[in-house]
């Protein structure tokens, strides 16, 4: 038992393992002000954690993620002010060009057999290209009060934003671990000659995870909106991407396919923000948290090698 | 009598892990004072079921684990390797049952992989064709040298490597099951190669499930069970039932149940159905309760047709009629909502998800019918798991233990647990008991015989004669993509027979 859950849940254990030695090293770690920023920094990326998670267990990756997040939060931005939307379709008409991205990084995975890599880092690109063209360059300021109150409304010591991240962790948790879809994608990311043989409709499995991560980074796009109470293209980015993968190998997710949790997405993504919590308080230079980003990613991985006995 | 070259006395193996280490805390061992030897020009064959540990003691002679305790004698040398290399420097070449040649290298290439003939600058190729073409001859195999190693047969593969194996200067070869894939005519090639061996002087351990051609190639053969050596006997004295004796610890009843009786009404009847561009139709059909074996060549389009029917693979016109109703633009799932399974030919890449466990492997190609594509209810699923696990009789420590640590036997019994659990109408089962023990086998064929019974329809592909004729109801032969022959009667169920429809 002991065994079973270290191996399910030794992001958990790390999480605590981590928050033990900060709270010796740096006495300004223990507070309750510090842990609600912590989860507060955390709380939006790990919705796209969660779809990360998702697309790394069908053995892919989606690195226009980031992107995705940019054109999101622009073109909410557009609809909602300089078009004067209502703002209930603005959100849905920026969460339906998520998905239609999700659809095209599927399409090109699924059906036209281009490697996840290329697929996302490609379609990341013409994404970019296009927030970068309907914004002219700029940003959208101001936004309608009504808007930024849809993450920015209190709730006891929280805002808004928590729970739509807690609600989406709560959807995925059931679809991941509770439901058929959930089943077929961990059997699809483990062998997928073998699913399409027992009857996974593997195609569907493939392209939902992409749509997934396509209206999760719409999600992100819009409440890091709020967040900064302006819309920009450049919001997201690659930089974000690679700290989402990062969040989410740390979490137990490997590249290799299979493997992933929700609760690994979470403790994944508090655990980095932990890190760089305690970088920014012991008023190290920020570029620290890139550096150890890339560490972690390669020890995450080498780790994991060594789990399978392939060193 | 001759020399002995191998001498391998008291090998004791604890239990270890999937890659050699210990495992802490346990004394459980998997190789109890095993004594084995080996003569100079001797085929010695090596029996015992799944998991007698006929592999692990192969692996210590290779090299790939170290023994726990006794002694082993290489060549008149105190030998105890550590590593592969030391073992394949002493003369010892291992033959794995997975052959381990790189598929776009041609023939030549692979032959000298690592120890290319150089020349002035570049490798000289001249050189390594005519030095392969040499090799290859010594063993009276006639192939071009610069063919492409995927565009071999499996068995043209296994004599590569065997031609490879033996050019280290191997005086022991070890050959893990080598026919397992192979078709008669193939096998009688390759125990020609094997003589051959013998010939010059160098001695074969020959592991293999397939009694009825060990009596055909092998000096002496030793049965192993549990972990222990049963004993050796000269091949003089085989006797099958006193060999499956020693294997299994008991006298097995008889091998092929048979109380089914086929009934009239037809499941499937497949009619003008071309697996190929240009290759000729295949007109087949099954009744419900019938067990019906399709024999033929690796590689006659067996698995293709199959395929085909599943909804698994495109196939180029042809009408086939499912139930009564003909059916179009079939994929598995469909074809498992309406009842129609296949179990395929290589468990581990498309039967079992291995890293999986026991009952998402069993449940796997229920969900959709048991769920409803939604909520997964666990202990209905692992109920249903564990009923089959009983009713089937699949050994394992837990329902939630991974597929993976299976033997190979067991692993047979979960896939096909997972279209048990299914109620198939039409099962198509494509080489059910390959690579399996005589037990596992024999409870194989009992379950085919209860579902037929039950009525179900079956359709067994297997390139195991004995098998097909013990079975089958009815027999197809496949050859070249289409049907060469049907035999309907008994009497005529003879190997060479069926033979002659193959070639």
């Amino acid at each position: 038992m002991g065994k079973k859950f270290i191996k399910d849940y030794g992001c958990v254990v790390i999480f605590f393992i981590i928050c033990v030695i900060a709270s010796i090293a740096i006495p300004r770690f223990l507070s309750f002000n510090n842990f609600m920023t912590i989860i507060k920094q955390a709380s939006i990326p790990i919705i796209v954690c969660v779809a990360m998670t998702m697309v790394l267990m069908t053995g892919g990756i989606d690195l226009s993620l980031g992107y995705m997040i940019g054109l999101a939060s622009i073109a909410c931005g557009i609809f909602i002010k300089s078009m004067g939307m209502p703002i209930a379709v603005g959100i849905l008409l920026t969460l339906l060009i998520g998905s239609a991205f999700g659809l095209l990084n599927g399409i090109c995975i699924q059906l036209l057999h281009v490697p996840a890599f290329i697929a996302t880092l490609g379609t990341g690109y013409i994404i970019y290209g296009i927030a970068q063209i309907i914004s002219n360059g700029e940003t959208v300021n101001h936004l309608p009060e009504a808007f930024l109150a849809l993450g920015k409304t209190k709730v006891g010591p929280f805002t808004t934003t928590i729970f739509v991240s807690a609600v989406v962790c709560l959807i995925f948790y059931y679809v991941l671990h509770k439901s058929t879809f959930g089943r077929n994608l961990m059997a699809f990311g483990m062998n997928e000659a073998a699913s399409h043989l027992s009857g996974v409709n593997t195609a569907f499995v493939n392209l939902a995870v992409y749509v997934i991560s396509g209206v999760l980074s719409g999600i992100v796009g819009i409440l890091l909106t709020i967040d900064v109470n302006c819309a920009q293209p450049t919001m997201g980015g690659g930089n974000y991407t690679f700290q989402v993968i990062t969040g989410t190998v740390i979490g137990g997710a490997n590249l290799y396919g299979g493997k992933g949790t929700i609760v690994g997405a979470i403790f994944g993504m508090l655990t980095l923000k932990v890190i760089a919590n305690c970088i920014n308080l012991a008023n190290a230079p920020y570029y620290f948290v890139d550096a150890i980003m890339g560490v972690i990613i390669l020890i995450a991985i080498i780790l994991e090698n060594v789990k399978n006995k392939k060193l | 009598m001759s020399k002995v070259i191998l001498k391998m006395q008291n090998i004791t193996k604890y239990i270890f892990d999937a890659y050699g280490k210990p495992i802490h805390g346990t004394d459980v061992k998997i190789l109890k004072d095993v004594n084995f030897d080996v003569h100079e020009a001797e085929v010695h064959i090596l029996v015992g079921e799944n998991g007698a540990g006929k592999s692990t003691l192969m692996k210590i002679l290779g090299g790939i684990i170290p023994y726990d305790e006794g002694s082993m004698e290489l060549f008149g040398q105190k030998v105890s390797f550590t590593n592969p290399r030391q073992s394949q420097e002493m003369g010892v070449g291992f033959i794995h049952q997975e052959l381990n040649l790189c598929q776009n290298l041609n023939v030549a290439e692979n032959l000298f992989l690592g120890r290319e003939l150089s020349g002035r600058v570049f490798s000289n190729k001249k050189e390594m064709y005519k030095r392969s073409r040499e090799m290859l001859m010594s063993l009276g195999f006639d192939i071009d040298p610069r063919t492409k190693v995927k565009n071999l047969s499996t068995a043209q593969q296994q004599i590569v490597e065997i031609v490879k194996v033996i050019s280290y200067d191997s005086k022991l070869v070890i050959m893990d099951e080598p026919t397992a894939s192979l078709t008669q005519a193939e096998i009688d090639h390759l125990f020609e190669i094997i003589r051959n061996m013998v010939k010059q002087g160098i001695s074969v351990i020959y592991i293999s499930h397939r009694f009825e051609e060990l009596k055909e190639i092998g000096d002496r053969l030793t049965v192993l069970r549990d972990g222990s050596c049963v004993g050796t006997i000269d091949m003089k004295d085989f006797d099958h039932d006193k060999v499956v004796n020693m294997m299994v610890g008991r006298t097995l009843t008889k091998m092929y149940t048979c109380t089914h009786t086929p009934k009239e009404n037809e499941i499937l009847r497949v009619e003008d159905l071309r697996i190929g561009q240009g290759t000729e139709p295949v007109n087949i059909h099954v009744n419900a309760g019938e067990i019906v074996g399709i024999g033929g060549l690796v590689g006659a389009g067996r698995t293709e047709l199959a395929k085909s029917i599943f909804g698994a693979r495109k196939y180029f016109g042809g009408r086939i009629t499912y139930l009564g109703e003909e059916i179009h633009g079939q994929t598995p799932r469909r074809m498992i909502e309406k009842g129609l399974m296949y179990l395929s030919e290589d468990r581990k890449i498309e039967g079992l998800v291995l890293p999986m466990d026991l009952v998402c492997n069993i449940s796997l190609a229920s969900l959709p019918r048991i769920f409803k594509n939604t909520y997964i209810k666990k202990d209905v699923e692992e109920k249903m798991a564990r009923e089959m696990i009983g009713e089937i009789d699949v050994v394992c420590n837990s329902s939630r233990q991974l597929a993976s640590t299976l033997s190979g036997g067991n692993q047979q019994k979960v896939a096909l647990a997972k279209w048990l659990v299914t109620n198939p109408k039409l099962l198509i089962l494509d080489e059910p008991t390959r690579g399996i023990d005589v037990n596992a086998k024999a409870e194989i064929y009992e379950i085919m015989d209860r579902l037929a019974g039950s009525g179900v329809g079956i359709l067994m592909i297997s390139s195991e004669l004995p098998e097909l004729i013990g079975m089958s109801d009815r027999i197809y032969i496949m050859k070249q993509g289409t049907i060469s022959g049907e035999l309907t009667d008994h009497k005529e169920f003879r190997q060479e027979t069926i033979l002659a429809y193959t070639i």
